[in-house]
C-alpha cells in the first residue's frame, strides 16, 4: 500500500515581535502513490516546515494538506518519519531502537522481529545488532533511524535532510542504501534537502522551492534509470538536470 | 615460514595497572595520616586541640559499640529521609513539569524556598516535634526534597523536540511514551539531583542531631567537643565520613544497575 499527497494553498506564518512573518506558501502540490519526491531550496525556505505540516506536527496557517485523500488535521500516525536530528534513544541497542516504533504502536514485537532483521542486514548493520548508539558511527546512527522508519511498512515516508550531518563519503553510501531500501517497496517517499545532486539522484521528480517564503518555482521529472549508479551520475542527462536546478538557484543569488 | 613475533601486551601488565589505580589513593592517605602523625608529635600539639591519628583510633576502637549503635541512628534517618524525598521529589518534578498552573504557581514557591538554607527549619522542627526520630527525618526530607525536585523538573522538561515528535507520530498515548521514552530519557538527570541530595542527607541528619537530640552520631560529637574529646570527636567524624560515602555508593549502585547504557561511556571517577 503507499499513498498519494495533496497540498493545496498551504501557508505557514509566524507572528514575530515585529509583526506576521509570512514563511511558506501559499503553495499547490500533488504527489501520486509510489514516487520519491524532493523539496529542494536553500536554508530557511520552509522546507522542513512544509514536511513537518504534512506530517500533522506543525499546523497550517492557512490552506489544505490530505494524506490518502484525508485531511491531515493532527499528527499523522501511518507514517515513517526520519528527522533532522538523531533520535535513537541512549538506552536501546540498534534493533531495540528500531522495534521502539513496534512497541509505541502497541504491536506485537515476535510479528516484526524478523524484518528488523532483515532491515538491519539491508543496510548493512547485522554485527551491530545488540550496540547502542554511542557505540555506532553517525553513518550507523542514520541508518538505524531508516530502519525505525520503516519497520512498521508505512505507506508514507517523510525524510528531512537525513543525510545533512553526516560526512560527503558517508553521504554518497548512504543515498545508494537508501535508494535500493525504497525501490524494494516503492513507497511514497517525501525528501528534502538543500544538495541539488543528492535531490536529482535519489528522485523521481525535484521540487525547487524558492528562498523564503518558500514557493514552488519548478517542478524537474527525473526520469533517469534506476538504480542511479555512478554511470548515470556521470551521465550528460544528469549534469544537465544538477546544471538547471543551480541555475535557478543563481537566480535568487543564492548560489 | 619465518614469522615476525610481535611481543604482546600480557594480562599481568593489566592487572598491575589496575591494581596500581587503586594503590595511589590508599597510598596518598597512607602518607596524609603520617605526616599528621609526625607533626602532633614533632610540634607536641596538645591532644584537645588535634589528636593525632594514632589516638583517634585508640578511640575509635574503645568506643566503637556507641559509636555503631549511634550510627545506626544517624544511618536510619538519613536513608528514611532520603527515601522519602526521593519518593515525594521525583513525582512532584514530574507534576511541575507537565503542568503550566504548578509551575506558575508552586515552581516559584521551590526556587525561593531553595534559597533558604534550610537547616534552620531544624529548631523549629525539634520544637514542634520533640527530641525523637520523627523532626530529624523531616530536616533530611526537607533538604533533599529540593534538589531532587528541581533536577527532576529539568529532567521531565528537556525531552528533545525530535524525539517527541516521534512519539506523536506513533500515536502512542501519554502512559506508553512516559514509560517507553520519557521516563528512561529523564533518569540521568533524574540522577544528578539525587546524588546532590545523598551529599545533603547526612548533614540534614548530623544537624539535626546536633541541634536538638539524645542519640546519633551529631549528638555523640557534640557531647565529645564539650568535653573537649577531640580524639572521640575525630573518631565519629571519620564514621561519618564512611557513612556519608556509603549513601554515595547506594546511589551509584543503583545508577549502575537503571542506567548501564549512561554509566557506560563515563570516564571513571574513582567512587563506585
Amino acid at each position: 500500500m503507499t499513498e498519494s499527497v495533496s497540498i493545496r494553498g498551504a501557508e505557514k506564518t509566524y507572528q514575530s515581535k515585529h509583526g506576521p512573518v509570512p514563511a511558506l506558501g501559499p503553495l499547490d502540490l500533488e504527489i501520486e502513490p509510489g514516487r520519491f519526491v524532493s523539496l529542494v531550496g536553500p536554508s530557511g525556505c520552509g522546507k522542513s516546515t512544509l514536511l513537518l505540516m504534512i506530517a500533522g506536527l506543525l499546523e497550517r496557517s492557512l490552506g489544505d494538506i490530505s494524506v490518502a485523500g484525508l485531511p491531515v488535521n493532527r499528527p499523522l500516525t501511518n507514517v515513517g518519519i526520519v528527522f533532522q536530528g538523531n533520535v535513537l534513544v541512549d538506552w536501546r541497542d540498534v534493533l531495540g531502537n528500531i522495534m521502539l516504533q513496534i512497541e509505541m504502536r502497541g504491536l506485537k514485537r515476535q510479528d516484526y522481529t524478523q524484518r528488523a532483521h532483515e532491515l538491519i542486514a539491508s543496510v548493512g548493520l547485522t554485527p551491530f545488532t545488540h550496540r547502542h548508539p554511542h557505540e555506532l558511527s553517525g553513518g550507523m546512527q542514520q541508518r538505524t533511524a531508516f530502519c525505525r522508519a520503516l519497520i512498521h511498512d508505512p505507506p508514507l515516508i517523510l525524510m528531512d535532510e537525513p543525510l545533512g550531518a553526516l560526512d560527503a563519503m558517508t553521504r554518497e553510501q548512504l543515498r545508494g542504501d537508501l535508494e535500493a531500501l525504497w525501490l524494494a517497496k516503492r513507497k511514497t517517499v517525501i525528501f528534502v534537502t538543500h544538495s541539488i545532486e543528492e535531490a536529482v539522484q535519489l528522485s523521481d521528480e525535484v521540487v525547487v522551492i524558492s528562498p523564503r517564503p518558500g514557493k514552488i518555482v519548478r517542478r524537474v521529472e527525473v526520469d533517469l534509470p534506476r538504480p542511479r549508479t555512478l554511470a548515470v551520475r556521470q551521465s550528460a542527462e544528469f549534469q544537465e538536470l544538477v546544471g538547471d536546478i543551480k541555475q535557478i538557484f543563481l537566480g535568487y543569488g543564492v548560489l | 615460514m619465518a614469522r615476525i613475533r610481535v611481543p604482546q601486551p600480557s594480562l599481568g601488565w593489566l592487572r598491575a595497572q589496575t591494581a596500581g589505580r587503586l594503590l595511589t589513593p590508599v597510598l596518598f592517605a597512607a602518607a596524609i595520616l603520617v605526616a599528621w602523625e609526625a607533626i602532633i608529635r614533632l610540634f607536641k600539639v596538645p591532644m584537645y586541640i588535634l589528636p593525632p591519628p594514632s589516638a583517634i583510633l585508640v578511640q575509635f576502637v574503645m568506643k566503637f559499640p556507641l559509636i555503631w549503635q549511634y550510627t545506626l541512628v544517624t544511618g536510619q534517618e538519613t536513608l528514611v529521609g532520603f527515601g522519602f524525598a526521593i519518593l515525594f521529589g521525583v513525582p512532584m518534578g514530574l507534576l511541575v513539569a507537565i503542568s503550566p498552573f504548578l509551575r506558575r504557581t508552586f515552581y516559584p514557591l521551590a526556587v525561593t524556598l531553595e534559597m533558604v538554607p534550610k537547616i534552620v527549619f531544624a529548631p523549629v522542627f525539634i520544637s514542634w516535634w520533640g527530641l525523637g526520630f520523627a523532626p530529624k527525618i523531616y530536616v533530611v526530607v526537607l533538604v533533599c526534597f529540593f534538589p531532587i525536585m528541581l533536577n527532576g523538573i529539568l529532567a521531565f522538561t528537556s525531552l528533545s523536540l525530535d524525539l517527541r515528535r516521534f512519539c506523536l507520530s506513533t500515536g502512542a498515548g501519554p502512559l506508553r511514551t512516559f514509560f517507553k521514552v520519557q521516563l528512561p530519557a529523564a533518569l540521568p538527570q533524574l540522577f544528578v539531583g539525587i546524588k546532590a541530595a545523598a551529599v545533603n542527607a547526612t548533614v540534614g541528619a548530623t544537624i539535626a542531631e546536633w541541634i536538638g537530640s539524645d542519640a546519633g552520631l551529631g549528638f555523640y560529637i557534640q557531647q565529645a567537643v564539650g568535653q573537649y574529646r577531640m580524639d572521640i570527636a575525630f573518631a565519629i567524624i571519620f564514621m561519618l565520613a564512611a557513612l556519608g560515602l556509603f549513601v554515595f555508593w547506594l546511589v551509584n549502585l543503583a545508577e549502575h544497575l537503571l542506567i548501564p547504557w549512561h554509566i557506560s561511556h563515563r570516564i571513571p571517577t574513582g567512587l563506585g
